[in-house]
């Protein structure tokens, strides 16, 4: 795919808090994250720890009730901030429920047509999504989404998102319930956006895949920042080790057990083999 | 605990985790099994044939799109199958009415998505719903809520709304619900998919216990790391079965567990790495614990 400009964020103390029976419960609380443009951030924590809340308020569908997101270096008071959150794409949990269109193709174009395309944009960025994702337009464009199988459903509403070209992309456990083969296809597919300069944020509970795509790591406990920074073994990875509802990367504990130095754990198999051969 | 009350659709036996009582011959024996959704050009499941002794625990796993959500609500008796030779589920015969009726009962089925599944205005009311559709007396129900809320960690949360929970919390607020009601046999259809890695654990673990007290699990994942454990693995391609058998024979055949579209567990994965660099291990190991053993033995 054609090189991306990616954008970088900066969460500076953001909190916020859902209402039960009038009473606030505390989703967030002072988080902050720096991620520069073109990275990868793990964004890991228990069920409940806040991880969607933090997506939801990057991609602005909820205004913090402090702090603030800085997209590219511009505050949301900017005159630019608006086209800037325009380019933040999200991709929820079970995206595939939100397919609407008659074909697979419509579904792909609605998003960059609703943002003012031209039409020949449309058709080329929608191509290209669909490419991307492994489903060739030439096989898939006039399929209808519901029949689709899941793993393709899910492909096709990344490629809703992607045929909008985010510099910035939010993907919110993107893997659940994929059938491995297909989960294999969307880790390719995210490190082919991570290797074209898109800036990406991925929260998920397959902290193995996370190890293999993700630079930096952000670590959620109960609303607030367990760790955060350079995804290192031994430096921020280690509040992996210390929270009873999270792991370590299977190599990384592979690595622990062998007497190695964590901190230099391979990211792939291929690079443990050729450590260990 | 004493039984539920007098009912003529009530349980007769104690609501013990095996469920209402043994029965002869399998848990479950289905021979052809054909399902196809309305307009759907081909059959979902292109005839199935699967026989589980009680007590047994099965993985079945496969493609997206393979069977394997649509044979967890055929057991369940949520469907009624288009044909079969055979279908018979704790001595229900699912091809008629009055039989998946009774197998409504006796199989509890958790779907992939918890979401789905709660009703009701808090924990302990989703937890007890079940019971009061089986019109169990509130001093039996209420000890019974009470022990799944502990046993699944919502003792906490018993008066939370389910739709302020996180995923994690709602899948288990499922789960305790659907075993809150006597079973014989457990459907779990990646009952893990949405859970943190001790959520995950923790669903584990609860489900063999529920082995460990003689429920039949037929546990549908895609996750390998959990097929590891199980008694016996079975994988769908396209509605039939193309395997079924150990969970190390799946495993061994590469070119099967690639054309299925399935992976190797880690540790398995890895090996065969080494073994592409000339340094092999055998047997091939499935868990980090096998895979460190026999590294550390090959030197």
């Amino acid at each position: 795919m054609s090189a991306t400009d990616g954008m970088s964020l900066r969460c500076e103390g953001l909190g916020f808090s859902y209402e039960e029976a009038g009473v606030p419960i505390p989703a967030l609380r002072d988080v902050g994250v720096e991620l520069p443009a073109g990275r990868s951030l793990a964004l890991l924590g228990a069920s409940g720890s806040g991880k969607s809340t933090l997506l939801q308020l990057i991609k602005g569908l909820d205004a913090p009730e402090t702090g603030r997101v800085v997209l590219d270096g511009c505050a949301p008071d900017s005159p630019g901030y608006a086209g800037l959150q325009r380019e933040v794409g999200i991709v929820f949990q079970a995206p595939e429920l939100q397919l609407f269109a008659t074909s697979a193709w419509e579904d792909v174009a609605f998003g960059p047509r609703r943002l003012g395309r031209e039409e020949a944009e449309v058709r080329r960025a929608v191509d290209e999504a669909m490419a991307l994702v492994g489903l060739p337009p030439e096989e898939f464009a006039a399929r209808h989404p519901y029949a689709l199988s899941g793993g393709e459903q899910r492909r096709l509403a990344l490629a809703g998102v992607l045929a909008m070209q985010p510099r910035l992309l939010l993907l919110d456990e993107p893997f659940v319930s994929l059938d491995p083969a297909t989960r294999r296809q969307l880790t390719a597919v995210c490190s082919r956006l991570r290797a074209s300069g898109v800036t990406l944020v991925l929260a998920t509970h397959d902290v193995d895949i996370a190890w293999t795509l993700c630079d930096d790591l952000l670590v959620l406990e109960e609303g607030r920042v367990l760790a955060s920074g350079v995804w290192d073994a031994e430096g921020s990875g280690r509040a992996l080790r210390s929270t009873p509802r999270l792991r370590e990367p299977f190599l990384v504990a592979l690595w622990r057990r062998l007497g190695r130095d964590p901190a230099r754990a391979p990211r792939t198999h291929a690079e443990a083999a050729e450590a260990l051969r | 605990m004493t039984p539920p009350h007098d009912a003529s659709d009530a349980p007769t036996a104690e609501p013990a985790e095996a469920g209402p009582g043994p029965h002869a011959g399998p848990a479950l024996e289905l021979r052809g099994l054909r399902y196809r959704y309305p307009g759907a050009a081909v059959d979902a499941l292109a005839g199935v044939d699967l026989a589980v002794a009680v007590g047994e625990s099965v993985a079945v796993v496969g493609a997206n799109g393979s069977g394997k959500s649509t044979l967890a609500r055929l057991l369940g008796g949520l469907e009624r199958p288009a044909s079969a030779e055979s279908a018979v589920v704790c001595g229900h015969d699912l091809l008629t009415d009055d039989g998946r009726m009774a197998a409504r009962r006796d199989v509890g089925v958790l779907f992939q998505n918890p979401e789905n599944q709660l009703v009701a205005q808090c924990v302990e009311e989703d937890v007890a719903f079940g019971l009061e559709n089986l019109r169990w007396r509130p001093d039996d129900m209420r000890r019974r809520v009470d022990a799944m809320l502990a046993r699944f960690r919502l003792t906490d949360l018993r008066s939370r709304e389910p739709h302020l929970l996180s995923g994690g919390q709602k899948q288990r607020t499922a789960l305790a619900g659907v075993l809150a009601v006597p079973r014989r046999v457990v459907v779990l259809d990646e009952p893990t998919a949405m859970l943190d890695p001790a959520g995950r654990e923790e669903v584990l673990q609860a489900v063999a216990g529920l082995r460990a007290d003689g429920l039949t699990v037929v546990l549908v994942t895609q996750e390998m790391d959990e097929v590891v454990g199980v008694d016996r693995v079975v994988a769908l391609e396209a509605g039939s079965v193309a395997y079924e058998g150990g969970v190390s024979g799946l495993f061994a055949d590469t070119a099967l567990v690639r054309r299925l579209s399935l992976a190797l567990p880690a540790a398995a994965d890895l090996a065969l790495e080494l073994a592409a660099r000339g340094r092999s291990l055998k047997p091939l190991p499935l868990t980090l614990d096998e895979l460190t053993t026999a590294l550390e033995a090959s030197g």
